[in-house]
């Protein structure tokens, strides 16, 4: 059913590091993780950190470790992983999302979700990219139908409103991150967008602690400020350029500055929306955090909300300019050999 | 335009055995389809290995909340009552677990909570606030509670006398208590066994008992008890 070329894109990790900017990414993340502890002990030494903060530190560093291994592992390993993660981290998120929500009490729109995310991850594996653009309205078509049965109209419009709401934000959204694996060069491309979105939401927060000044939505957000905005978007930018012109996309036709720019900046503006977005799903549920799996950070939510929207914006982008990805790869393994 | 009404997770700040142990845990889609499968599988093996012969299904009320009191002699009797239960209650059937036994360790306690949906009750010192709000949560999520109101196990086989505890969830509430009467547990696997026995075993169901009547005091508390152990009595021949 598989041929050779599907069979090395699912999993030769013999390729891992054929491009230099896996191999790159892969040592600048391991060094950071290494150096930061003496950076700590620095910082303590020198400024004179409180045992509470110090300890934060400590707790965060560790989850880093994590989400990393977590990351990086399957991005080698071979685009198989790479859907198995993607297909777990929907479900972690979307479970968070119910459970905070308490969309979790109704289970047929649960099951209908998973179905859904089913579907995503199928749609992947078969490198079928028009049934996977068409899972958001099976998925939604889905959600709506599952509790008609019941014939309980009262709430009716909430719970299917939350049930596609979590779906598309955490079940299709992310799914985008499995579908970059339909291109054999996928390592690099998902390792700049993970990469530039992390270092984005550091930018911000580094920025905004330097300027401060003006926040940009109190009642969002209270610590976001304007500088913080500005300063990622900068920042980022300016990194989305040199990554792109020297090391991911030189001899292409998203090497331009015109392109470039307008991916860092996509990357650094959505980025932060999504940041918001789960910011403002949070104040208006009343709670601080999404879940509590990431010490220091939070959900696995609160770590991936930055993704939410960037993620389906840069694949249309990289598929508008260099065409779609994996378009010479075989299409439909499985659903191609029916009848 | 009215707001939407949120109700996050009642037990989402507890984790590990802390929230397995909690009245307020609250489960998901994940635990439903296991419990779906795992008491019809109780019930075919029931049916199969011990001819499990159930008599007075009429008995049962017609939906939740109600609670389920029997006479304990084996770890069998909650497994039993649960999958003798309609596929559709499934998902709100809870056994009363004693805390030391079932939520000790972390293993024990996340299949008590998985699997069986027991609630964690500590046999000594039960404040009057977790009874309460065990009985808020009978009433709240529409549960069936698996309740064995001698307290333990019984070494012999015989009837013991009923804790007052019972009492407080049903005095002066209009949650039916429906007896149910176990044969063949004892032979197929008593406190001291180590496997279960093709032992032909039997339910007998009695009719439901209401205490809207019963004041919610100590002496209340009593009579419950006393009018439930009686009934138990009554239903072996």
């Amino acid at each position: 059913m598989m041929d050779e070329a599907t069979m090395e894109r699912f999993f030769g990790y013999e390729q891992a590091f054929a491009h230099p900017f896996t191999r790159g990414a892969v040592i600048a993340i391991a060094a950071a993780l290494l150096a930061a502890p003496f950076i700590f002990k620095v910082f303590r030494a020198t400024v004179g950190v409180s045992d509470n903060t110090y300890q934060e530190l400590w707790a965060r560093w560790r989850s880093w470790i994590w989400i990393c291994l977590g990351l990086i592992i399957p991005i080698l390993l071979g685009s198989a992983w790479v859907i198995a993660g993607v297909f777990i981290l929907s479900l972690c998120c979307f479970r968070e999302f119910a459970r905070a929500t308490g969309i979790f009490r109704e289970k047929l729109i649960g099951l209908a979700a998973v179905l859904g995310l089913c579907l995503i991850s199928f749609a992947v594996i078969d490198n079928y990219p028009r049934l996977f653009f068409a899972t958001p309205i099976l998925g939604i078509c889905l959600i709506a139908m599952i509790t008609i049965p019941q014939d309980r109209p009262s709430g009716f419009i909430q719970r299917v409103g939350l049930g596609i709401m979590g779906y598309l934000f955490f079940g299709f959204s992310l799914g985008y991150l499995a579908l970059f694996t339909a291109d054999p060069l996928y390592r690099p491309l998902l390792l700049l967008l993970l990469v530039t979105v992390e270092l984005n939401d550091i930018f911000a927060y580094c920025s905004g602690r330097l300027f401060g000044g003006r926040k940009m939505v109190p009642n969002i957000s209270p610590g976001k400020t304007v500088a913080g905005a500005v300063g990622a978007l900068i920042l980022t930018t300016i990194l989305t350029l040199v990554l792109g012109h020297w090391v991911i996309f030189p001899g292409t036709p998203m090497d331009s500055w015109r392109n470039l720019i307008i991916l860092g900046v996509g990357i650094s503006g959505f980025g932060q929306f999504g940041d918001l977005l789960l910011s403002a799903i949070k104040r208006d549920l009343g709670v601080k955090d999404l879940g509590d799996v990431l010490p220091g950070h939070g959900g696995l939510l609160d770590r991936f909300d930055s993704l939410i929207i960037i993620t389906p914006m840069y694949y249309h982008f990289l598929s508008l300019i260099l065409g779609t990805l994996g378009q010479h790869q075989p299409e439909r393994i499985i659903t191609g050999g029916l009848p | 335009m009215n707001g939407w009404e949120f109700q996050p997770a009642r037990d989402r700040d507890l984790h590990g055995i802390e929230r397995h142990r909690s009245l307020k845990r609250e489960h998901g889609l994940g635990e439903s389809i296991t419990r779906l499968i795992w008491w019809a599988g109780l019930r075919v093996i029931f049916r199969v290995w011990n001819r499990l012969r159930v008599t007075g299904r009429e008995n049962l009320p017609a939906s939740p909340p109600f609670i389920l009191i029997a006479n304990h002699t084996s770890h069998l009797d909650a497994p039993l009552l649960a999958s003798l239960l309609p596929a559709k209650w499934r998902d709100q059937i809870s056994p009363v677990a004693a805390s030391d036994t079932f939520f000790e360790n972390r293993p024990t306690a996340a299949f008590a909570a998985w699997f069986l949906n027991a609630l964690a009750i500590r046999r000594r010192g039960t404040g009057a606030h977790d009874l309460e709000q065990m009985r808020d949560r009978l009433n709240d999520d529409n549960a069936v509670f698996i309740i064995f109101p001698e307290g333990t196990r019984s070494r012999t086989g015989k009837l013991q006398s009923f804790k007052s505890g019972i009492g407080r969830m049903v005095a002066e509430s209009k949650v039916p208590v429906v007896p149910c009467r176990l044969e063949g547990c004892f032979r197929a696997w008593p406190a001291d066994g180590s496997f279960v026995k093709p032992t032909r075993l039997s339910i007998k169901i009695g009719k439901p008992v209401t205490f809207e009547n019963c004041p919610d005091t100590r002496a209340g508390w009593n009579t419950v008890a006393g009018r439930l152990h009686d009934c138990l009595e009554n239903l072996a021949d």
